[in-house]
């Protein structure tokens, strides 16, 4: 990354950090730290979706999982740290635990019995743990929005970071190998599944800390609701209209689908979903890179008018 | 003792029928174009509606509401191929699949919130003046609307199953399902083939979304189950098997029941879901159908 | 009657044909030879529309096929035997024939083409109700040129119909072909199995590495240097 790049992510993370000091509205703060969670529940779900190229669809499990242990061992008297590493390890856990029938099976097939296996987990949770779980009176009397704000920042932090050092690692290159051409890759010696299941155990880890910042984050909340496919739909959307594959897409694709989501509720309730469900077709069909590919093209296409001279070799996106 | 047991069995029968009847819509599209359309549940979803709509705005009877329900998911399945999924089918394999995972899932979102908005989150559910109606035979209740829809659905299938076999277009599609590229030599246009396959499986999700609100009820939420359980049917049942998959409906049907019986209400749907998940990861081929080329 | 003219052809990116051009006249028994991998498939996926050219023109009679859709080049009257057969294994032989004469003119004909096919492939008449995944390898190559007989084609393309077939089958195979030819419908053979195709045939071009490096009838080819110590030693 050059040293522009770097000042500038420098700079956009001090803003950010300074929010809750300079604007007062929790509104905006909630706001703020819910882009902030979906920013690492795209970007998580991007590491073995976009990179390694598996369309996981039970993504939501790992979400779920780690909100269940974190909310579990916090409220339970545990410090918020281990609670969450320790929601990120039972995810990771579980998804070594799936990785290896799961990776046995092809394309369709892997896509939904990763569903199925996450829709299990939503159904039992929902059956076994029905009542909501809500936050005692002396956590309820200490709850401030800040230390929140700050959890979900670094995690986003966290979570971009590792999927920029993954793909410029050795490692990553070679996840990337194996989604393009899998046994071209293995030819090369390039263990496909040992590489699918790093990518799928980085993804899990990731989000089983994005669960648990969810847990710790809402008052009361039922215990099935991280659970849920939205959330995995959702993730999975962000990420294809931002641009995925890339590091940056599920970040744009966040951002985007919340800002769209708050002026969309002003005029038409309701209608975000299916807004996005058309953009999330048409990108699919017409615009496989996402906002950031597009991004790149419009750049092109205006310095092409620039002139020659101005042309700029090499098209880096910002975290790219 | 064992009259509550056999009750539940025939419930189970009775639910498998439709259970099997939405399947066969997902697997005959599935097999003429190697597209699983995930949306194929909000389909059998607005087939539901158009019927409950038809039968409290033009009064007719529920059965037949089927004719307008199909209609109307006929032209919904056409536009729906020749807007979206057309563009895939040329795709190559690998990107093929996961696309239309995608786009199926980005459907069924936009379908499901359509029918949020335009009749709201209520469950509904048709009923008539024989909506109660049963018929007792050694203690065990038939409810007779739900006898009825075990009937037409048979009655369906068997019709798809003369179609495909006496018909030479029914040819065309099962020519289609094992080569298209064959299929193309001779002189088949597959492109329309695909076409009518989409279609007919829209068609079909109507027919059972008819038979679900009548005997059931329906809420704009109940897509994704619906898919699910066409899904883990046609797993069950295996593809190229009409009635391979008609009776892997009532095997999950009856096996659902039986869960909710002798375990708890709460684990019936999760049996066909950890079934599912069992059959693929042993037997990717389903129980009774062919293995996948 | 099919005429190819300087015809390139590319699977994405790759080239896999260049400047291919021949010619088959209405009658003919025309062989396409050469090694593995030379491009003769590829040439008649390319006839056949399954793989539209990038370059060149191809005619076939007064009607320029290069834009056409596969199942519209069939109907104008060519049908190709694609490789190994392909033979629809979950039908019936019967269904399988009756599904070659899909195009709107080869069902009226449908029961004549039956007819006619069982007289050349009696063996199909014994099997017509059995299952095509039945059949054992040689029924399925008479099988795969009978249904694309059904279609009631000018011109009949082969790809490799020797292919795993025990020799004694082999020599069968081709009688039936040049019955087929002498009852009228012109033939386009491609062939790995040179020596045979080159004495059947009345004209025979050679294609080597996507390109065409040899044309002449069969007789002058059989006896061409360069063919014999390149292909039949």
């Amino acid at each position: 990354m050059s040293t522009r790049r770097i000042v500038l992510n420098l700079l956009l993370i001090g803003i950010l950090a300074s929010l809750p000091a300079v604007i007062k509205k929790d509104s905006i703060i909630n706001l703020a730290l819910l882009v902030l969670l979906y920013v690492s529940l795209a970007s998580s779900w991007n590491i073995l979706g976009g990179f390694a190229g598996q369309t996981n669809l039970g993504h939501a499990a790992f979400f779920g999982l780690g909100a269940l242990l974190t909310r579990f061992l916090w409220l339970g008297g545990w410090p918020l740290i281990p609670s969450l590493l320790a929601g990120g390890c039972v995810a990771v856990l579980f998804s070594l635990l799936i990785g290896i029938p799961a990776f046995r099976l092809r394309g369709v097939y892997f896509a939904i019995g990763t569903l199925a296996l996450a829709q299990v987990l939503y159904i039992v949770v929902g059956n076994t743990l029905s009542d909501i779980s809500s936050l005692p009176s002396e956590y309820l009397a200490t709850y401030q929005l800040a230390p929140r704000y700050y959890l979900v920042l670094g995690l986003a932090i966290l979570t971009t970071g590792t999927a920029y050092v993954l793909r410029k690692s050795r490692r990553g290159l070679g996840i990337m190998a194996v989604r393009e051409q899998e046994d071209a890759a293995e030819s090369l010696g390039v263990s496909a599944l040992k590489h699918k299941l790093l990518a799928l155990s980085i993804s899990a880890f990731l989000a089983g800390l994005t669960g648990g910042a969810f847990a710790f984050y809402h008052v009361g909340y039922y215990p099935q609701l991280p659970f849920a496919p939205e959330f995995t739909f959702d993730a999975v959307m962000m990420t294809y209209i931002g641009g995925v594959g890339t590091v940056v897409g599920p970040v744009i694709g966040a951002v985007f689908f919340v800002v769209v989501r708050e002026i969309l509720a002003l005029k038409v309730a309701d209608m975000h979903l299916i807004v996005f469900g058309v953009l999330f077709i048409l990108i699919v069909l017409f615009l496989p890179g996402g906002l950031v590919d597009a991004w790149s093209k419009v750049r092109r296409a205006l310095a092409r008018r620039a002139g020659p001279g101005k042309f700029d070799a090499s098209p880096h996106q910002k975290g790219d | 003792m064992l009259e509550p047991l056999v009750q539940n069995l025939v419930f189970g029968v009775l639910v498998g029928a439709l259970y099997g009847l939405a399947a066969v819509g997902l697997s005959l599209v599935f097999g003429v174009t190697k597209i699983l359309n995930v949306a194929h549940g909000e389909l059998l979803m607005f087939g539901g509606y158009a019927s409950f709509w038809a039968v409290t705005l033009l009064g007719i009877d529920p059965f037949l509401s089927i004719i307008p329900a199909v209609i109307f998911l006929a032209v919904i399945g056409f536009i729906l191929y020749k807007l979206v999924f057309s563009r895939l089918v040329k795709l190559d394999e690998s990107v093929k699949i996961q696309n239309t995972l995608l786009v199926g899932f980005g459907l069924s979102l936009i379908l499901q919130n359509i029918a949020l908005r335009l009749w709201s989150a209520d469950t509904r559910g048709i009923t008539t003046f024989y909506s109660g109606w049963a018929v007792t035979t050694f203690g065990i209740r038939f409810p007779i609307v739900r006898v009825a829809s075990l009937v037409i659905a048979l009655v369906t299938l068997l019709a798809l199953e003369l179609f495909l076999r006496r018909t030479y277009t029914g040819k065309a599609l099962r020519a289609t399902v094992e080569n298209w590229e064959a299929a193309t030599l001779m002189g088949i246009d597959t492109q329309r083939v695909y076409m009518l396959a989409f279609v007919m499986g829209a068609s079909l999700a109507a027919i059972a979304g008819t038979l679900v609100s009548v005997g059931y009820s329906i809420d704009p939420a109940m897509g994704l189950n619906w898919t699910l359980t066409s899904l883990i049917v046609m797993v069950l049942g295996g593809l190229g098997s009409i009635i391979g998959t008609f009776v892997g409906g009532i095997v999950l049907g009856v096996t659902q029941s039986a869960t909710g019986f002798f375990l708890s209400q709460s684990y019936r749907e999760v049996v066909g879901l950890v079934l599912f998940l069992l059959v693929l990861v042993l037997r990717p081929q389903g129980l009774f159908g062919a293995k996948e080329r | 009657m099919l005429k190819l003219d300087q015809i390139d052809a590319y699977y994405g990116d790759l080239q896999a044909l260049w400047g291919i051009s021949l010619e088959v006249r209405e009658g003919e028994f025309v062989a396409l030879v050469g090694p593995n991998g030379a491009g003769k498939t590829t040439t008649l996926k390319v006839i056949t529309g399954l793989l539209k050219p990038k370059a060149g023109n191809m005619q076939f009679g007064d009607r320029r096929l290069n834009t056409e859709r596969a199942h519209q080049i069939v109907e104008s009257g060519i049908s190709l035997v694609p490789e190994g057969g392909s033979v629809f294994t979950a039908m019936s032989v019967l269904e399988n024939l009756e599904v070659g004469a899909f195009t709107g003119k080869a069902r009226s004909h449908k029961d004549d083409s039956l007819k006619r096919v069982f007289q050349i492939f009696p063996r199909l008449e014994e099997r017509k109700r059995q299952r095509a995944g039945t059949l054992s390898g040689g029924e399925r190559q008479m099988l795969a040129i009978g249904r694309a007989l059904m279609s009631k084609p000018k011109l009949l393309l082969l790809d490799e119909p020797s292919f795993g077939l025990a020799p004694i089958l082999v020599q069968n195979m081709f009688e039936m072909i040049s019955e087929i030819n002498r009852q009228g419908v012109t033939i386009l053979l491609v062939e790995q199995n040179i020596r045979v195709a080159l004495e059947l045939a009345t004209s025979a071009y050679i294609i080597e590495n996507g390109r065409i490096v040899g044309h002449g009838t069969g007789d002058d080819l059989l006896s061409f240097e360069f063919v014999r110590s390149a292909y039949l030693a």
